[in-house]
């Protein structure tokens, strides 16, 4: 017995040997597991770059596609700054040979430069006191540098001239200790920059030629821009420009003065003093401290870039960023450039995070860091809460601006922003970062392709003021220019005014542009004005009334009223409160946001600003009927309640009753045209709805036969409803005549309101008959092709109709200017004589694709923003190999998009002359993406939708705020090779407005004629035969709104002769080769036969080829 | 030129109208009939290709009267007008009678079925570049007509010789134009009267249909064909279920078995699947890594967008 425990117990041993080498393996797996970016060495590379990618970026594609943006962009430094070494150096020589000057009184030293050199000293405002105690002076430059994006290697690609930074430090010897104060070192950097430019003028007069220009718009920064002249006149602009820039020692005064919270600029009445004294000038010490800083920025940057890996790139993506969005270093860009953005990422490397560590880690890949910048700048908000990196003890104010002080060089670095421009800033980073967190679909593109600066795509209204001259009371004693003045009082006044009607306030300026060194400094003249741009908070915009403190507390309504002048009155309100309010008249939001504004400006600036306002943007929503009010839809929504109410409520049905779905489009805010009603005038179009029973067996079991029984069901509907109210009108109509798989009949029901409806019964019995027969492969293949054909009918009609039609309508009620801009461009398609071919549908999945992921915008919060982005959108729009999506649940994944986008692949497999499904537009309801796509448009309407957009598009970037909306919808018909034009009694409708002229009260009743036009639609019946007819080789276009002409193009594969046949589809003629015996189109036959049927209707048909 | 392989060609001189003032002629190509499973009228039959979108009896009769002299046009039947079944239906040869048919004998009395729905156009439009027979009283008048159109094409008249198309019919036709889209907009609204007459007729002709359908398939059952052999089909004493039914329940079925094995495999009972699932998600990583390069590379061949826009 004794052997054996112990054979068993060594077996034992042995198993226990192996878990315990299998648990030491284990917990390294698990690891992996939960860590994808810690890899075991066996992985391969590939699966390491994967792993990487998936881990370090958004999307291993994202990373992909930033790797490649990166190569993009990258600058072909030999090529591009071809010679800028030797311009430099040439300039280096030029400047160290300079005199000296001596110490001057500052009327003589002017005087002087302008003898000698015809150069005026660009004195910053206001210009200094030329008999002041203190003397101007030139010495040799301490040091000359090359600093920037140059010396970083960090340019990118760019249209405009590449600058090149070069700093000319200037000695201490020449300032004194007190200088900082009341411009007095400003005076000196100019007189300074003056020699300098005297220098490089006077040695060669051809060589370069030489401007003045404020560095980054910062009129206490005037800098000299040098331009090499060329020798040969073949190439005549360089291609880059040198920027001199005087800059002060480091340290040369003492951080602790030059504090955002300290002031420098003294004022000059002795007796405001001590009011004044402690207002602090933290412009003018930011701009100071900034001229003392280029070259320990450049230091701090460069070692980062040697720190951090991902640093140079992360700020490359950063530039891109900021240039995408319209922001620039330039104040009137904003003032947060790619240098900001480099040292901002510096900064936040060393601090901003938890316990005084640095927010972001060397170790970050460039996405990471670039990514946690743009969280920073959207979750932090350094006006309310203001930042301090290494300056102990201090302490900024909150104010509107923001404030991230770098304690160790002294300066603020977001000290050019405004208050409008930070929010602006934070607003996009706060997109940006929402972009970059949607994993569904890919962000890359409009986070760093798309340019999103143009005004008219980016805001709803805008407004253009005029400065008033000399008016502007200063209101601190900071250094301001007058354009600066002015926009920070009307940016206080319109966020006052404006409240929650808007989300963003924006005011832009002008830049001035450089100037010869022999002139003066431009000033402002008379034509300068500032841009107010608004984005509107659509559920508040067109409130009519302003709400204010109530009457007790006396001193807010003293200041409400004071602020509101004679507008202010005290109301009483339903639910008991007495408030001061305001209250404008009703009208969109654009007429009552030009009232207010009209009046703040008014009241705040002075009478003849307010009269001289432009404003621009309520044209769009103006060239729709009824200026593009969702309302006007409310009543034939009321009407279809009452409708679906009086169903429901009938007794008698044959069956029980499931639902009743509204299927037009006239019944979900998106029909271009209002639909009107009205006793005498029933509505033209009568709106589709479906009725649906519950199932039962009763029904045939054949889908010809279901049809007829339809027509049986109707008419038991049409007698119940009569029953119960004998003003409805019903009348059974047929259709589909010639397809007998498709449903044959409708309801026309009209009631006394002048409301029509038009019902058909959904039986879902169909569905799967007609699925049976496709596959049947008995059948003959013609009958399966046609009940290929209704089927695909079938599913768009009762299947995806009324789920996208509810779709439709719970997104207009959520975004308010949905409507009004599916219905802008449903009327470009339509002008554009696009209409028969794209269906409505297409266009609503279309504009509602730009309202749901409106990146990189916020969703349109106007009909002009929304049909302009819609247009930019189609432009851009590869349908030949991007599907339409369209989420409108929010509830699709990654996989769901890629599945799309697999199948359209596979089609265009299959059909690589897209013959059909040209354009794949899928949604929650319809991931196969052909349900509103399977009859149209066709591979050469798609192609003219994309010119169409691409040139309106361009005329949009070309004229920018001078646009004329009415522009983008005019169409010419020259393209097309015949016109049909009909006959002016036809078109229009003429019929509903001769009835509408009548107004004797006794013909108020509802006259026998009117009901029976309801539905009467010649025109378009017309169209239809004629496509029938010649469809197969003939494209027709035809405007619904302009109906005056039908256009035709022909196609152009059939147009070459052929051999006869007997089953050609269509009319030919023998070729006047009779040798050949081949046969050609006819095509005057063909347009003889064309104006034969139109008959009376046809006036004129012209011919262009 | 007068002929175009077997074809006589006819040139057809086309009226010009206000809105298309240009002179135009339609071509026709003319032979005799002859199809490959031959009928009895064939031989006074002509063959017409490339008939005119507005085509009519009576514009061919004027035609043909032009060219021949009156008396000797008798009918013509265009393209589709003897098309096949309207409604497609394997089961059963019954189905395909219906729609050919306007005038139906059933077993026992004569009685008109009219089960189309009523016609909602007052005339008929004919596809471009289609087909049409005409059938003269006799074998003569086809050659006759043949004969005329060689004549016409060797005397070089002037433009005016060639039969001018809708001489002499204009009140005998519908009118197109406005007034055929008032009619159609009259003759979509039939009236529930009528509409109510033709769907009970429907409705009999049909219960009648698949009675006659059910007595058929019982018969099938029970007795066996000329081999000897009985046809198997649906339905016992407890009557056919209905297909849909039974498709049902099999999907639902196949599911619930899909379940069960899906659940099985879901949860992985030995470490080595465990494994084998993480090795395979690993591989998918990386397959889709490769996948989006692929994309990528595809992307930049198209000038993929990846310069920002300027």
């Amino acid at each position: 017995m004794v052997p054996f425990p112990a054979k068993r117990r060594k077996i034992r041993h042995d198993d226990s040997g192996e878990i315990n080498s299998e648990n030491v393996s284990e917990p390294s797996e698990n690891d992996v597991g939960k860590q994808p970016t810690v890899l075991p060495k066996r992985t391969q590379e590939v699966a390491e770059s994967a792993l990487y990618s998936g881990g370090l970026y958004n999307s291993s594609m994202f990373k992909l596609q930033i790797d490649e943006l990166l190569a993009q962009v990258q600058l072909n430094y030999e090529k591009r700054m071809h010679g800028v070494d030797e311009v430099l150096r040439r300039l280096k020589t030029l400047i160290e040979a300079i005199e000296d000057r001596d110490m001057l009184p500052i009327s003589d030293a002017t005087k002087l430069l302008y003898k000698s050199h015809k150069i005026v000293v660009p004195f910053p405002d206001p210009k200094p006191d030329p008999h002041a105690a203190y003397k101007l002076a030139y010495q040799k430059p301490s040091k000359i540098n090359v600093v920037g994006s140059y010396a970083l290697k960090t340019m990118i690609k760019s249209d405009d001239v590449l600058s090149v930074d070069m700093v000319v430090t200037m000695p201490a010897s020449i300032f004194q200790e007190k200088d900082f104060l009341n411009y007095r070192y400003f005076y000196k950097r100019a007189y300074y920059l003056a020699c300098l430019a005297a220098g490089v003028q006077s040695t060669d007069h051809d060589e370069f030629t030489l401007k003045f220009t404020y560095m980054n718009g910062n009129t206490l920064h005037p800098i000299l821009v040098a331009r090499l002249n060329s020798k040969e006149k073949s190439d005549s602009s360089p291609l880059f420009e040198v920027h001199i820039i005087p800059a002060a020692p480091e340290n040369l005064f003492p951080e602790s003065k030059l504090r955002p919270t300290k002031n420098s600029i003294r004022p000059k009445q002795i007796v405001e003093k001590e009011t004044l004294a402690a207002t602090p000038s933290p412009f003018y010490n930011a701009s100071l401290q900034s001229d003392c800083n280029h070259e320990p920025y450049l230091k701090l940057i460069y070692s980062c870039m040697k720190q951090a890996s991902g640093f140079k790139d992360a700020c490359i993506l950063g530039r891109i960023w900021l240039r995408q969005r319209g922001f620039g270093s330039s104040i009137s860009d904003g003032g947060f450039g790619h240098f900001e953005w480099a040292a901002l990422s510096a900064l936040l490397l060393k601090s901003g995070g938890p316990k005084g560590h640095g927010l972001l880690s060397p170790g970050y890949s460039s996405y990471q860091m670039f990514k946690a910048v743009v969280k920073f700048i959207s979750t932090v908000d350094l006006a309310s809460k203001p930042m301090v990196c290494e300056a102990p003890g201090f302490i900024p104010m909150k104010s509107d601006f923001p404030v991230f002080y770098d304690g160790h060089r002294g300066q603020n670095i977001f000290f050019k922003m405004s208050p409008w421009s930070y929010r602006l800033l934070r607003d996009e980073a706060t997109t940006s970062v929402e972009m970059l967190n949607d994993s569904t679909f890919d962000q890359f593109e409009p986070m760093f392709i798309v340019r999103i600066a143009q005004p008219l795509q980016r805001y709803d209204y805008l407004v253009r003021v005029p400065i008033p001259i000399g008016s502007s009371r200063k209101t601190c004693c900071d250094h301001e220019s007058h354009i600066t003045t002015f926009s920070n009082r009307l940016f206080d006044v319109l966020r006052e005014g404006l409240t929650d009607r808007v989300k963003l306030i924006v005011i832009m300026g002008d830049n001035i542009s450089p100037w010869l060194t022999k002139s003066p400094c431009p000033t402002i003249s008379e034509q300068s004005s500032v841009l107010i741009a608004v984005l509107f908070d659509p559920i508040n915009a067109d409130r009519l009334v302003d709400h204010g403190p109530p009457a007790e507390e006396k001193k807010k309504a003293a200041k409400f009223q004071k602020f509101w002048g004679e507008k202010a009155e005290l109301r009483r309100f339903k639910d008991g409160s007495i408030l001061e309010s305001v209250v404008w008249s009703p009208g969109s939001a654009y007429t009552i946001i030009q009232d207010i504004i009209t009046y703040l400006i008014k009241r705040h600036f002075d009478t003849d600003t307010s009269r001289n306002l432009t404003f621009i943007g309520e044209a769009f929503e103006s060239l729709l009927p009824d200026n593009g009010q969702t309302r006007a839809f409310e009543a034939l929504r009321q009407a279809f309640s009452s409708f679906e109410k009086h169903i429901r409520d009938l007794d008698g049905l044959p069956l029980q009753l499931r639902q009743l779905s509204a299927t037009n489009s006239q019944l979900r805010y998106s029909h271009i045209d209002i639909p009107i009603f009205s006793p005498r005038q029933p509505l033209e179009e009568p709106a589709d709805v479906l009725i649906q029973f519950e199932g039962s067996g009763r029904w045939p079991d054949d889908v010809f036969a279901i049809q007829r029984t339809k027509v049986a069901f109707l008419l038991k509907i049409s007698g119940l409803l009569q029953d119960f109210d004998n003003t409805i009108k019903t009348s059974l109509g047929l259709e589909n005549e010639d397809k007998p798989m498709e449903n044959c009949s409708f309801l026309d029901i009209i009631y006394q309101s002048g409301a029509s409806f038009r019902l058909r019964i959904h039986n879902e019995r169909e569905h799967t008959l007609l699925e049976r027969q496709v596959k049947d492969k008995v059948l003959p293949q013609h009958t399966r092709d046609e009940a290929l054909s209704a089927l695909s009918t079938y599913k768009r009609n009762f299947l995806q109709l009324p789920l996208h039609t509810q779709s439709v309508i719970t997104h207009c009620t959520r975004f308010p200017f949905l409507s009004p801009a599916i219905r802008l461009v449903k009327l470009w398609f339509d002008r554009h004589m696009l209409s028969r071919h794209v269906s409505d549908e297409l266009v609503e999945l279309l504009v509602v694709r730009i309202f749901l992921l409106p990146y990189p915008w916020r969703a349109p919060s106007s009909a002009m923003t929304g049909f302009l982005r819609t247009l930019l959108f189609l432009s851009k729009w590869d349908w030949r190999s991007t599907p339409l999506i369209v989420d409108f649940t929010g509830a699709m994944t990654e996989e769901d998009a890629t599945s799309i986008k697999t199948r359209l692949e596979a089609w265009r497999k299959i059909d690589p002359g897209m013959n059909r499904t040209i354009i794949v537009a899928a949604s929650n309801h319809d991931l196969t993406g052909t349900a509103f796509t399977d009859k149209g448009p066709s591979k050469v309407v798609a192609a003219r939708m994309t010119a169409l957009a691409r040139s309106a598009c361009k005329l949009l970037k070309d004229q920018s705020l001078d646009l004329t909306p009415r522009s983008l919808f005019a169409t010419s018909t020259a393209d097309y090779d015949f016109v049909i034009h009909l006959a002016p009694k036809f078109t229009g409708k003429s019929t509903s407005q001769n009835s509408a002229k009548q107004k004797f009260k006794n013909l108020e009743a509802q006259s026998e004629l009117d009901l029976e036009l309801v539905g009467f639609s010649p025109i378009k019946w017309y169209i239809d035969e004629l496509e029938k007819l010649y469809g197969s080789f003939i494209v027709f276009f035809h405007s619904r709104k302009a109906d005056s002409a039908i256009a035709g193009l022909w196609n152009p594969q059939i147009a070459s002769p052929r051999t006869f046949k007997v089953n050609l589809t269509y009319a030919s003629k023998p070729t006047t080769d009779a040798e050949r015996e081949e046969v050609g189109l006819d095509k005057a036959s063909i347009l003889a036969e064309i104006a034969r049927l139109g008959g009376d209707m046809v006036s004129r048909i012209e011919v262009h080829r | 030129m007068s002929k175009l392989g077997d074809y006589t060609i006819l040139p057809i001189a086309i009226p010009p109208s206000s809105a298309f003032p240009k002179p135009a002629t339609h071509t026709l190509y003319l032979r005799p009939h002859a199809p490959k499973i031959p009928t009895d009228n064939d031989s006074r039959s002509l063959f017409v290709v490339n008939v005119p979108m507005d085509s009519t009896p009576a514009h061919f009769k004027a035609v043909f009267v032009s060219l021949i002299g009156a008396g000797r046009f008798e009918s013509i039947t265009f393209e589709h007008e003897n098309r096949p079944s309207r409604a497609p239906n394997s089961e059963i040869d019954v189905a395909v009678k219906k729609g050919k048919k306007r005038k139906r004998m059933t077993n026992e009395e004569t009685i008109e079925v009219d089960v189309e729905l009523p016609p909602v156009w007052d005339r008929e439009l004919r596809r471009s570049g289609s087909t049409a027979l005409v059938v003269f009283v006799d074998q003569k008048s086809v050659e006759l007509a043949l004969k005329a159109v060689r004549k016409l094409h060797k005397s070089h008249a002037k433009p005016g010789k060639w039969p001018i198309w809708g001489e002499g019919v204009e009140d005998k036709v519908p009118a197109l134009g406005s007034a055929r889209y008032l009619t159609h907009h009259k003759m979509r609204y039939p009236g529930h009267a009528m509409l109510q007459a033709n769907i009970d007729t429907f409705m009999t002709d049909w219960n009648k249909r698949e009675e006659e359908k059910t007595r058929l398939t019982k018969k099938q059952r029970n007795v066996p064909d000329e081999d000897g052999f009985i046809t198997v089909t649906r339905g016992g004493r407890t009557g056919p279920a209905r297909i849909e039914d039974a498709e049902a329940k099999r999907l639902e079925k196949e599911e619930k078995e899909r379940r069960k094995l899906e659940g099985l495999s879901e949860k992985p009972f030995y470490r080595f699947q465990l494994r084998e699932i993480r090795k395979a998600e690993q591989a998918e990583l990386v397959k889709r890594f490769e996948e989006d390069k692929a994309r990528l590379l595809r992307m930049k061949e198209k000038r993929g967008r990846f310069k920002p826009e300027r």
